[in-house]
């Protein structure tokens, strides 16, 4: 468990212990205000991917922001229980489940909150089948179709419409529709736009041809925070489960102009060894850099060579004003969902002053 | 937080994933080696905290030998949970500089032996003077940078200035010199001796020049996993600060004496095209190193199989021929680089012979602060 000093409220956010995970509250409201209006004039609804930042006070003010279908999505069964714990009524996972205990604990979650799951095979069907028999409950299940990312899901057209049928005659079961998730795509503007068409186009003609079949379908769940605009506008897509658009990260800051950073990481210069060399306190066990380094906001001048474990390695060569020792310094994550993972504690800020500490309550929740 | 505690004696073939593994078999393996190679040497191990995150395991080490008695921790958090644990000698191999940590550090140093390093002569003077308000004696440490271009002092000169100041320091005790040393790449056995020496050297002449000073220097804290019999051969240093040997790294996977016994269960939730298998740990569990290609996981078991990708909750798993894995099957993960997957764990599931044996807490778990 995390162990940070616990600062009182109204605490400068230059005085937190470090390294802190930090979220501007004004900034996290401004972004929420910004793409829940957008969905509150679409027909596609937003469907906050909450095992982005794992705190269920956050998805709570996602919820109350309007534009939303009234529920979360996560990616897995351990997160759904934290947010059904915390009052969340209507549930997405995003993984395929196709263990019986899992299942099992996903029935019992149906008991309290709509629960959706996506499927890829038939052999997934039969255990949630099975399962929700003998919980007594519905559960609805959307088909998982592969689109752009080499992982779970069904093939597109055929296949997925005929597993889409086995999943409505299955006992228990009802069919919901087709999820999938084509993954970030790098670039801008027209760029993303024209891959992201290409993706979902993909699953709305599976959608076409389910209907053609004779099926209902209620949803298709697709994009996320890069091309959330884009998902909305192709007619057929009901859903979007974008989850970092509310904290924002380096990965996406490029793609979305019209949102900010709001969550940062705090550390404190702990060397100046060399005049070209300083040293933060925060490091991949901190920060996480499973896919990208960290930005630092405001400095251009001044870029991060490596993370090592407890440690941020800062190139001073071209520094305008080198940092000096006990400096508090501001880290915009590159990844936001992979450093929400690593802390226990938000600590959440308003005006520059410690508003709230937040439980990071799915942090952790890989099951 | 992560909640898994399976009872005991439950098969693996049953376990929930993902879940962090323990082979205890292979983990004692390597407290064995580590006991082993110092058993009858001046110098012995000090494991690092920041690996295993938690004092049961330093314990384990410490009763089965070739330790100092005594442990590192990254952290001052890390530091707390170990005191809290029952170890009393704990080195901070890094720089403690805010008012709020040097408070705590001094704290410590109620109940336990702390010492801490320091390259930064203000930094010094901030903990002699709370060290002295506290009542208590903080030993210090001089970081000699040799191959991490991290923190640390650049040169003999200014370790001898260091090491003047803390002798003439209220609070403080001059312990002596730390280093760390990184390779980067694939290492085999002669290279690592090569640069590990060099590296090693660098600190050592630190020293040399402090005791030239006059000033008598009982530590040299220094070396690491892929230095830990190197320096059984150069005399002079007392701590090797080793800490991956414990459950083992992809990254390190030449230093084949050492067992991999931390490894990552996962289940195979989907085979959607041939040669693909997509297991449910994913990045998020696991972690992985973008800038340090070396760290990345390896299928432990079953054999023939290549991580090809990572993705948040996903795995994807390929085989070149007919893959065996079908869905609901177990498989095993070396870790890309340990100590980064354990942080991201609550539990280590201790496993024997195919069971579960014991559920331990990782205590230190996020204790970055």
């Amino acid at each position: 468990m995390e162990r940070p000093i616990f600062k009182p409220i109204g605490t400068p956010v230059e005085e937190l212990d470090t390294p802190a995970l930090t979220l501007d509250m004004g900034v996290f409201e401004k972004n929420l205000q910004i793409v829940h209006s957008f969905f509150k004039k679409s027909d596609a609804k937003l469907r906050p991917y909450v095992g982005t930042h794992r705190t269920p006070a956050l998805a709570h003010k996602q919820l109350a922001a309007g534009g939303t279908v009234g529920g979360v999505a996560v990616g897995t069964v351990g997160q759904a229980e934290v947010f059904v714990n915390a009052g969340v009524n209507d549930v997405l996972i995003t993984t395929v489940i196709p263990m019986q205990s899992k299942a099992a604990r996903i029935v019992a979650l149906a008991h309290r909150a709509t629960m959706t799951v996506v499927v890829d095979n038939v052999a997934n069907i039969d255990v949630l089948s099975k399962a929700a028999k003998a919980g007594g409950v519905t559960l609805n299940v959307a088909v998982d179709v592969h689109t752009r990312l080499n992982g779970t899901g069904v093939e597109p057209g055929k296949p997925a419409v005929d597993l889409a049928q086995q999943v409505a005659k299955a006992d228990g079961l009802e069919f919901a529709g087709f999820h999938s998730y084509e993954g970030a795509i790098p670039g801008n503007g027209e760029a993303v736009a024209k891959e992201s068409r290409k993706w979902i186009q993909k699953v709305l003609d599976t959608r076409e041809a389910a209907e053609k079949a004779g099926l209902d379908v209620k949803s298709v769940v697709v994009g996320g925070t890069h091309n959330y605009d884009i998902a909305a506008g192709m007619k057929g897509v009901t859903e979007v489960p974008a989850g970092t658009y509310a904290l924002l990260d380096e990965r996406y800051r490029t793609q979305r102009s019209e949102l900010k950073s709001a969550a940062s990481i705090m550390a404190t210069i702990i060397s100046t060894p060399a005049s070209n060399v300083a040293v933060g306190d925060a490091g991949m066990k901190s920060c996480g850099n499973d896919t990208g380094l960290p930005g630092i906001p405001g400095r251009p001048d001044l870029s991060i060579s490596y993370l090592s474990a407890e440690h941020t390695n800062f190139i001073m060569d071209k520094a305008e004003r080198p940092f000096t020792l006990g400096e508090k310094v501001r880290l915009t994550p590159w990844e936001i969902a992979v450093t929400c993972n690593l802390y226990d504690y938000m600590m959440a800020v308003r005006n520059g002053k410690l508003e709230a500490i937040l439980d990071v309550t799915a942090r952790g929740r890989y099951r | 937080m992560e909640t898994y505690k399976p009872n005991p004696g439950t098969p693996v073939a049953d376990l929930d994933t993902p879940c962090l593994i323990l082979e205890l078999d292979s983990l004692e393996h390597n407290f064995k080696v580590i006991a082993d190679t110092y058993k009858d040497t001046d110098v012995k191990l000090r494991a690092h905290m920041k690996n295993v995150k938690s004092p049961m395991l330093a314990k384990m080490q410490m009763d089965i030998g070739g330790t100092v008695n005594g442990v590192c921790c990254a952290k001052v958090a890390e530091a707390e949970v170990m005191v809290q644990g029952g170890i009393d000698d704990i080195l901070i191999p890094n720089e403690i500089v805010t008012k709020d940590k040097i408070k705590r550090v001094c704290s410590l140093a109620h109940k336990a032996k702390i010492a801490v390093c320091v390259d930064n002569p203000q930094n010094l003077r901030d903990l002699s003077a709370q060290a002295s308000a506290s009542g208590v004696t903080l030993g210090v440490a001089i970081e000699v940078d040799t191959s991490m271009g991290r923190g640390g002092i650049r040169s003999p000169e200014e370790g001898v200035e260091l090491a003047k100041l803390a002798t003439s320091l209220p609070g403080i005790h001059f312990k002596g010199v730390m280093s760390h040393q990184s390779l980067k790449g694939e290492g085999d056995k002669e290279t690592r001796y090569i640069e590990g020496r060099r590296y090693i050297q660098m600190c050592l002449d630190v020293r040399d020049a402090i005791e030239k000073a006059g000033i008598p220097v009982e530590y040299v804290s220094t070396g690491e996993t892929f230095t830990y019999d190197v320096a059984t051969e150069i005399p002079g240093i007392t701590d090797v600060e080793g800490g991956t040997y414990a459950l083992m790294s992809t990254f390190l996977s030449y230093m084949t004496e050492f067992e991999y016994a931390g490894l990552m269960l996962g289940t195979v939730i989907s085979t959607p095209r041939p040669g693909v298998a997509i297991g449910d740990s994913g990045m998020r569990a696991v972690g992985a190193m973008c800038t340090y290609a070396e760290a990345w996981p390896v299928v432990h078991s079953p054999e023939g199989l290549t991580v090809s990708e990572m993705y948040d909750e996903q795995v994807v798993l390929t085989s070149k021929g007919a893959m065996p894995l079908k869905v609901g099957d177990k498989y095993f993960l070396r870790l890309g680089q340990q100590d980064v997957t354990v942080n991201r764990f609550d539990h280590y599931i201790g496993v024997r012979n195919g069971a579960v044996e014991a559920v331990w807490d990782i205590p230190a778990r996020g204790c970055f602060h």
